[in-house]
Order: structure tokens, then sequence, then C-alpha cells
């Protein structure tokens, strides 16, 4: 077992993975048009189709963790980082698997994806609202495919540490040693973090859910039915918790990880901060909804948190930070 | 005496407070940016003036926070001019501590005073005092609603107090049971006094 083994686990998911996602474009593109149609025109005819498209979406989102979890399982069966034995004093162990999450890298907007749909399905109270969200599903997927897609250039980042940790490795390069030392800090506090594990598909569960709780708002804002704000509701208590308790449980991994790094006040971790503290003020809102101006204000704060919350997930992308992907 | 309104604007009031965290939030994401030039400013002193300049742009709606917090948590305990006049002494306290010490002084009283509040209404509350009253009905929310106030403080007085405890991470984990746990309790009173029938009997 090695990197001949790890590439070809590697084109194996290409080929599967592609012929996936595809399908679920295309099914998410006809969820769309079927979502729209129902819309405008109230028939059923159209709210059925667009159930089954859901469905089918979703179902193949699934298939398409499965892939991915197998290939994360190839990951860690063959690739083994072996440390020089000149470094051994310095690090604690003497090799090193890599088990990376499922939800980093390109892998995070289509984990997020897939649990979007998976709680649309669980949306039966109102037509209007499902066919709401199957238009934003169908974007979501849309922005999954072409931006975002696990199965074009399967994790590049933990390729290229992979590939060349084998090349330093064949031509006896001095810079392994420095490479075995970054490899053994992101092994450890990164992929094989338990909090790599909690944290992050804590949030996106949340997030996921929080998407219905947005539509919901959409329609609080048009009509004062008490069943917008029962599923709004419902939906942000499952986010609030996994969102509070996610968020939480970085800190302690923060202290461990970035011991030497500046991190507070971070743009991710003010962005979190917003998100939270807005979250909590729709709940607190909600509590006086029939009383006064609160129906508006709580449905625009509902909406409000939504936008807070695809913001903070941008700043990774954005805004130069120790989360963030772009540097000053 | 009994206000009109009383809850109603307390909640306006905490969801004020708490869109204007938000706010701060924002600034310090606006902020960083701009002041982020090259890779290594966070080694700078720039870094630290910011991490400072946002501290104390937080602290006083933090310390209002905890203030409506006050309002809210005694209210189960006290009547409300004697709670009014209970958390104007508290602020007193905490506006003469930053005056004549820091801030994270007085957040730290005001902190204490709320913890060890809370913890007593949390006793009450699982001995089914008859002194406490309580907007939501039922044994599983009112558990759910003291323990997450509890949490709350406890997270809050462990971040601006006890940073160098040997304890920090003790403290912090018992404040996120607290708060998990309350966030549980209070959202499904219902299906918890199901999962847990001896406790969900002291509801009726």
């Amino acid at each position: 077992m090695g990197y001949t083994e790890y590439l070809g686990a590697r084109e194996f998911l290409v080929m599967v993975g592609q012929p996936v996602i595809t399908y679920i474009l295309i099914m998410s593109l006809f969820q769309g048009i079927f979502s729209i149609l129902y819309l405008f025109r109230k028939d059923s005819n159209y709210f059925d189709y667009l159930i089954k498209c859901l469905y089918i979406s979703t179902g193949l989102y699934f298939i398409g963790f499965f892939i991915l979890a197998w290939f994360h399982i190839q990951i860690y069966n063959t690739v083994l980082i072996e440390y020089p034995a000149a470094l051994r004093q310095m690090i604690p162990v003497e090799t090193s698997r890599i088990a990376a999450p499922l939800w980093i890298e390109s892998e995070k907007l289509y984990f997020w994806a897939m649990c979007a749909s998976a709680f649309a399905l669980t949306v039966k109270k109102r037509k209007d609202i499902v066919a709401f969200i199957g238009t934003i599903l169908s974007l979501f997927s849309l922005t999954v495919y072409f931006f975002s897609n696990p199965f074009k250039d399967p994790l590049p980042i933990v390729n290229s540490e992979i590939t060349r940790w084998y090349a330093a490795l064949s031509s006896g390069d001095m810079g392994i040693f420095q490479l075995a030392g970054t490899l053994y800090g992101r092994v450890t506090y990164y992929y094989n973090s338990t909090y790599m594990w909690t944290h992050p598909p804590m949030l996106f569960i949340a997030y996921a859910s929080l998407i219905i709780t947005f539509a919901a708002c959409v329609y609080m804002l048009f009509k004062k039915d008490k069943l917008y704000d029962e599923i709004a509701y419902s939906y942000a208590k499952i986010g609030y918790i996994l969102l509070t308790t996610g968020m939480l449980m970085g800190y302690p991994w923060a202290i461990e990880a970035w011991k030497d790094s500046a991190w507070w006040w971070d743009p991710k971790i003010s962005g979190s901060i917003m998100m939270w503290v807005l979250y909590s003020a729709y709940l607190h809102s909600r509590i006086y909804i029939s009383k006064g101006r609160m129906w508006k204000t709580t449905a625009y704060l509902g909406i409000l948190c939504s936008v807070s919350l695809v913001f903070t997930y941008l700043l990774t992308y954005i805004v130069p930070g120790i989360h963030s992907v772009v540097q000053p | 005496m009994k206000f009109k309104n009383y809850d109603y604007y307390l909640i306006i009031l905490t969801t004020f407070i708490l869109f204007m965290i938000g706010a701060v939030s924002l600034y310090g994401i606006t902020y960083y940016n701009y002041l982020a030039v090259d890779s290594g400013w966070t080694k700078t002193a720039q870094y630290s003036r910011y991490i400072d300049e946002m501290d104390s742009y937080l602290y006083p709606f933090l310390v209002l926070l905890l203030i409506s917090l006050g309002l809210c948590i005694p209210k189960r305990l006290f009547e409300q001019d004697i709670l009014l006049k209970f958390s104007a002494i508290i602020l007193g306290i905490t506006v003469i501590l930053t005056i004549f010490s820091t801030i994270e002084t007085g957040l730290g009283f005001i902190l204490i005073v709320m913890t060890v509040v809370q913890s007593f209404v949390l006793v009450l509350t699982i001995r089914k005092s008859k002194s406490i009253r309580f907007e939501k009905e039922g044994y599983i929310a009112r558990m759910g609603s003291s323990l997450l106030h509890l949490g709350f403080v406890v997270i809050m007085l462990n971040f601006v107090s006890l940073r160098d405890s040997p304890y920090h991470l003790l403290i912090f984990w018992f404040g996120v049971i607290f708060i998990t746990l309350g966030n549980v309790f209070s959202f499904y009173p219902e299906k918890m006094a199901s999962l847990l029938p001896d406790i969900g009997r002291q509801d009726t």
C-alpha cells in the first residue's frame, strides 16, 4: 500500500463521482423548474414532480457522500507518513495516517447541501415553503457543481501535501524534515483532531436547518400565518442548539491548535459571534411575536440571520485571517 | 409596584443589545480587513491595540446584556421595584469598579453576582420552590431556562476573569454542558419529559 494505490483511489473517485454529481445537477435543475412552476401556478402535479426530484437528488447526494467516505478510508489505508529518525526526538509518534474528515476543502459545501436537502424532505406542512426551498437548493446544487465540486479535483490541498511528501521521500530531499514537521502539525491538530470531526459538522448541520428558517421567515413577511412562524421556529431550535454547542467546541480546539497564533477577534470568529447573537435576538423577539410590530421584526431578524450566516461562511474566502484561505 | 408590559420591553431591550453586539462584530471584521495589510500584522503592537479596542467596544454591551439578564434572572425572586433597585446598585458598583480599576474588574464583579444569583435560582428550581416565578410552564422548561442562563454567565465569567486559571477548561466544559442541556430542555420539554419519565412526572 502506498502512493500508487492512493492515486488509483483518487482516479476511481473522479470516475465514479463525476457522473453522480452531474445527475445531482440535472435532478436539481428539474427540481428548480418544478418549484418555480408550482410557485406561480399552484398546480399539485408540479409539486409532486418537485418532491420526486427532491427525493432523487437527496438520495444521489447521499450516494456521493458514501463514495467520498470510501475515498477517505482509502487515504487512511494507503498513505503512511513515516517520520525521519532525526525528527522522532521532537515528534512523539513514529508514523501518522491521515483520517481526513468529510467536510474539508471542496467537500464542505457538498456536505452542507446534502444536509439541507435532507432537511427539506422533512418540511411537509406547507407546499409553498417546500417549493421555495426547492428553488434555493437548486441554486445551491449549481454552486456546488461549478464552484465546489468534490469529485473534480478531490481534496487538492491534501493531495498536494501527500504528493510533496512522497516526492521528497523518493528524492532524499533535506526539505523532508521541514515537511514532516508541517505534516505532523496538520495531521494532529487538523485532520485527525476530534474537534475537526465534531465542530464543523455541527455547524454545517445547523446551517442546513437554518435555511428552512430563512425560507419560512421570507413567507412571514408576506402573510401573517402562525404556521410559518412555527416552521421557522422548529428548525431554528435545531439550528441554534447545534450552532451554540458547535461554536463553543471550537474554543478548546483554538487554544490547543493555535496556542502561538493570534485568533481572538479574527474575522471568522467575529462573524460567528455576529451570527449567533442575531439568532439569539431572533429567538428573543419571537417570544412576543403577536404583539405590536414584532411579527415583521422577527421575520426581518430571521432573514438577517441567514444573510449573516452566508456572509460568515464566505469570510473564509474574502477576508484574511487565521480561518481564511486568502492572506493579505 | 408592577410596570405595564415590563417583560415585553425587557425582551425588546435584550434583542436590541444582541443586535448591537452583532454590529460591533461586523465592525471588527471590517476593521481587521482594513488593518491586515501583510501576513505578519498579528505579531505587531497594532494587533494588540486592535484586540483592546474591540474589547472596549464589546464590554459596555456585555454589561448591558448582563444587566438585562440580571433584570430577567431575579425577577423570579424579587418584586419589580426591588429588582430595579437591585440592578441599579449592581450597575453602580460595576461603573465605580470600572472607573477606579478596569472594565475587566467591573465585568468580573457583575458576572460573579449573576453566577451566584443564577445558581441560587437553579437550586430553587430543582427544589420546586414556590418563591420563584417563571414565564415558562413545566418543570423541565424551567430547568432548561435556569441551566441556560447559568451556563451563559459561567462561560462569560470564565472568558473574562478565569482565562489563566488552571481550571479554565474544566469550567468551560461545565458551561458547555449547562448551555447545551439548557437549550435542549427549553426547546423540547415534552420530548425530554417522555425520555426522562422520572423528571417529567414532576411537571404534573
